[in-house]
């Protein structure tokens, strides 16, 4: 088990264990003021064809104002190749080395491909990315995408945006397990005791989107969830008590008024 | 001369650059990254490449995404 103070991607440290989409904001004063408040260091973004008809619609502007670290995501594409072209672009454009491999060509459950993602994974190591591959909790693939370079392994909670939070409990248990890389539970996170419980279990960090975007009130959720990052990753430093089968008293249970 | 900009017919009245292009469309050249017929146009390149009548150009930014 690692307990390091600093999250460490690609020989990259961040002090924040919190990682943060810039998805489904109402706007983009929201979003600046939840990374903030979030304390988020290493963001998500995607890429997408510019709409002529809504030139002021700039992400990247407000963003660059953050001491933030990008992850451009490959979102939108169906297979590894298109994965490959789409990452290099997001590079020209964000000049970060980072790129969140996401390839999920079913919409309706948006499961991560093992196959294509695992080949895009392997030729964007070799091409000099820092890869964060988004996948199917499956400790096998974890392994084989850790074998191949990737900075950390990112297995999903449960599906993008249903805030099911850890459904993959027991399989993000053997991937933590066998795992030397950090591993970054990724979707499906709704409550900040979900990623309190996800960094207790020896999560390196979480990543979240949609639980703080769609929250009533976005930027006090992010702080809510930076404090349950926190409090988690210390709690696994700190060693959680072995469960028993039985009571275990913690006061004297001799008698004393006979 | 006619290009096809993002999939929809564009009539571009410069010179075949592509600072004209984005002026045209109101696109900041660093926000944005640029395809020429299926090939990535790296940022130091783009002031040697000249746009031609039937040219396939895919503009891409940014957006929200987790």
């Amino acid at each position: 088990m690692k307990t390091e103070s600093k999250l460490t991607l690609g020989g990259v440290e961040f002090e924040s264990r919190l990682l943060m989409g810039t998805g489904k904001f109402a706007s983009s004063e929201t979003m600046t003021r939840a990374i903030e408040a979030a304390g988020a260091q290493l963001v998500t973004v995607a890429l997408r064809r510019f709409n002529p008809g809504q030139p002021s619609d700039d992400l990247l502007g407000p963003l660059r104002n953050l001491k933030i670290t990008l992850a451009p995501n490959t979102s939108g594409a169906r297979n590894a190749d298109e994965a490959v072209r789409a990452a290099m672009l997001c590079r020209e454009l964000s000049g970060s080395r980072f790129v969140k491999v996401e390839i999920h060509p079913n919409p309706h459950h948006l499961m991560p491909d093992p196959i294509e993602t695992y080949a895009a994974s392997k030729t964007l190591v070799k091409e000099g990315f820092i890869v964060l591959p988004y996948m199917p909790a499956d400790p096998v693939l974890a392994k084989r995408l850790e074998d191949v370079g990737c900075a950390a392994v990112m297995p999903l909670g449960s599906a993008i945006g249903t805030g099911h939070g850890l459904a993959t409990a027991e399989m993000l248990r053997l991937i933590i397990e066998g795992s030397s890389v950090p591993v970054i539970v990724d979707a499906g996170l709704r409550a900040p005791s979900e990623a309190a419980a996800a960094m207790e279990m020896g999560c390196g960090a979480v990543l979240v989107n949609s639980a703080i975007a769609a929250a009533r009130d976005p930027v006090a959720m992010a702080a809510a969830f930076a404090a349950a990052v926190k409090a988690g990753y210390a709690a696994r430093g700190a060693g959680l008590m072995s469960r028993s089968a039985e009571a275990v008293a913690t006061s004297p249970l001799t008698s004393f008024l006979t | 001369m006619n290009i096809t900009v993002n999939g929809s017919q564009h009539v571009h009245q410069g010179n075949g650059s592509l600072a004209e292009l984005l002026k045209e469309l109101n696109a900041r050249p660093d926000l944005v990254a640029i395809v020429v017929n299926g090939r990535m146009v790296l940022k130091s390149e783009r002031v040697s490449v000249r746009l031609r009548d039937g040219d396939q150009v895919e503009i891409l930014t940014f957006i929200g995404g987790g």
